[in-house]
């Protein structure tokens, strides 16, 4: 294909489950030309490598593994006639939504499209965003990293293995290693309870009796060439180590599952106002960021734990970007939402207040027997308990939002009866 | 002789731990610290039947990828799963595989299949 001036509706940016979800919409709401561009040799992104099972549950009704819910959206993808570029990578969008890309086949070019979904994801938090104190060994990788080898390349990254952080990676790697003969020696984690989803918990933790160190974490990385050990310790009321209660861990890989960030450096430089909370654009109930006709999904907006909702979410940006190349404009944003008692965030940040809304929310601390108040109304059914790992999904009608007077609105997690 | 035994309900974020008082012959007489009727069917079956779905990878020979993803078509008892992975680790599979195709049939005598969760 020859890509200079090329005539596009639709440009998504990255062909993992958010990419391919939006240009699935994008093409079935009517946009003729939708180009996704994905820098990897094929489409599906970070789900080759989890192989492991849970994804799909709430979209297909199945319990699918990462290879498998991939193999459904390409499928799709290709049925569509969305056409992808693979081995290809934006360097850069501009304001005008200009992108910039290079690839071995065609060099350096620039295409414009009518408008563009923003769907690269997020990369792993790693030594260096954590500041560990000690040397400066081989042996020290992200649970991603590990992850990759394992499942994709065939390797193992070590023998002895300690976890730094539950998130859900640390915990299904902690799995993984196990039943391919390493020995995880322990899963540490500064929080009072574990990082990612209960059923990764009891699954992989608990199943293979992993030794779990809450409150803990790993205060030094000995080894010269290889990681010889760690020190753990336990932490007090400010999280600082409590010196007494060192012990040192012998062990030959340290992984770290210590979290995700959106990945945005081609967002900032079109210009896209980021939200320091989620570390992804602000966007309105469209997905629009406040750059017209840039939309954005998945990840790369705000870190989910379901990829499920990955998809959803990016079926909304998929769809308006379609309209945007139509000539239709997003609903205009008139209510600003604000995190309020217990809320770290809610997605979209903007909304129009004419619509039916799904919100996305995060909460700070663990919860029991919640209600969700929105300018003081209450918004849904009592929720049994809540957790900073488990997204809240909420249905917010276009009729609940008549009710409200102001057009910032506080968002409140309460205890029922407070 | 009774034996109290704990499981942690996976159903939502508030992941209830549930004791069952096992009696004689395994049968559960009492159960408590489930907050929903979802809480006591799981924690039931989680006591009567703890098997998990195995996923996992096989090598391959005559191909640019290493490694084929797999899955078991049906839950394997968690006291076997060792001895599955290890089965795992003597096959070797050639492309064409398309996905969903059984990779290994009647696995360990167990009636449960192992199949491709990707193409080769």
């Amino acid at each position: 294909m020859n890509l200079q001036g090329m005539d596009i509706d639709v440009a998504v940016i990255g062909a993992g489950p958010a990419g391919m979800a939006a240009a699935i919409k994008a093409r079935e709401k009517g946009a003729e030309n939708v180009l996704i561009i994905e820098r990897d040799t094929r489409l599906g992104g970070l789900l080759h490598q989890c192989i492991h099972n849970g994804f799909g549950l709430l979209y297909f009704g199945e319990n699918l593994t990462g290879p498998e819910y991939s193999h459904r959206f390409t499928e799709k993808l290709l049925d569509t006639g969305a056409r992808a570029l693979l081995e290809t990578m934006v360097l850069r969008i501009s304001g005008e939504k200009e992108i910039t890309a290079v690839n071995r086949r065609d060099g350096l070019f620039t295409i414009k499209p009518k408008s563009i979904v923003l769907a690269m994801g997020c990369r792993e938090r790693s030594r260096g965003n954590i500041n560990l104190h000690g040397t400066r060994p081989a042996g020290v990788l992200t649970a991603g990293t590990a992850q990759r080898l394992v499942n994709i390349e065939g390797f193992l990254p070590g023998k002895k293995i300690v976890i730094l952080g539950t998130g859900d990676i640390g915990m299904i790697m902690a799995r993984r290693l196990t039943l391919e003969g390493a020995e995880v020696k322990a899963a540490v984690e500064i929080l009072p309870y574990a990082g990612g989803l209960i059923r990764n918990e009891v699954q992989c933790l608990h199943d293979f009796k992993i030794p779990v160190f809450l409150q803990h974490t790993v205060t030094k990385i000995y080894g010269e060439k290889r990681v010889r050990a760690v020190d753990i310790a336990a932490l007090d009321a400010n999280n600082n180590p409590i010196p007494e209660t060192k012990r040192t861990i012998e062990c030959d890989t340290l992984l770290l599952s210590v979290g995700l960030i959106p990945e945005n450096e081609l967002s900032t430089a079109a210009g896209i106002k980021l939200d320091p909370v989620t570390g992804g654009a602000v966007v309105n109930e469209a997905r629009q960021t406040n750059v017209e006709g840039i939309f954005a999904g998945g990840n790369v907006l705000h870190v989910h734990d379901l990829v499920d909702n990955v998809s959803w979410e990016s079926e909304i940006a998929g769809e308006y970007a379609a309209r945007f190349a139509g000539g239709k404009k997003p609903p205009a944003g008139q209510i600003t939402l604000k995190a309020g008692r217990n809320i770290r965030y809610v997605l979209p940040q903007i909304i129009s207040g004419k619509n039916n809304v799904d919100l996305y929310l995060r909460v700070r601390e663990p919860q029991k027997k919640v209600i969700i108040k929105m300018g003081g109304i209450q918004v849904g059914k009592t929720i049994p308990g809540v957790k900073p790992s488990s997204m809240i999904k909420l249905d917010l009608s276009a009729e609940d939002q008549q009710k409200f007077k102001r057009n910032e609105i506080v968002i409140d997690c309460l205890t029922k009866g407070d | 002789m009774q034996e109290n035994i704990k499981i942690i309900c996976i159903g939502c974020p508030l992941g209830c731990e549930i004791t069952l008082t096992i009696g004689q012959k395994g049968k559960v007489e009492d159960m408590w610290g489930n907050s929903c009727k979802e809480g006591k069917a799981y924690a039931l079956e989680e006591y009567q039947n703890p098997a998990r779905i195995l996923t996992s990878t096989v090598r391959t020979k005559n191909c640019s990828r290493p490694l084929l993803p797999v899955k078991t078509t049906k839950p394997v008892l968690k006291t076997e799963l060792m001895q599955c992975i290890s089965a795992l680790a003597r096959i070797r599979v050639s492309p064409p595989i398309k996905i969903g195709e059984v990779v290994l049939d009647n696995f360990l005598e167990t009636g449960v299949d192992v199949i491709a969760t990707d193409n080769l």
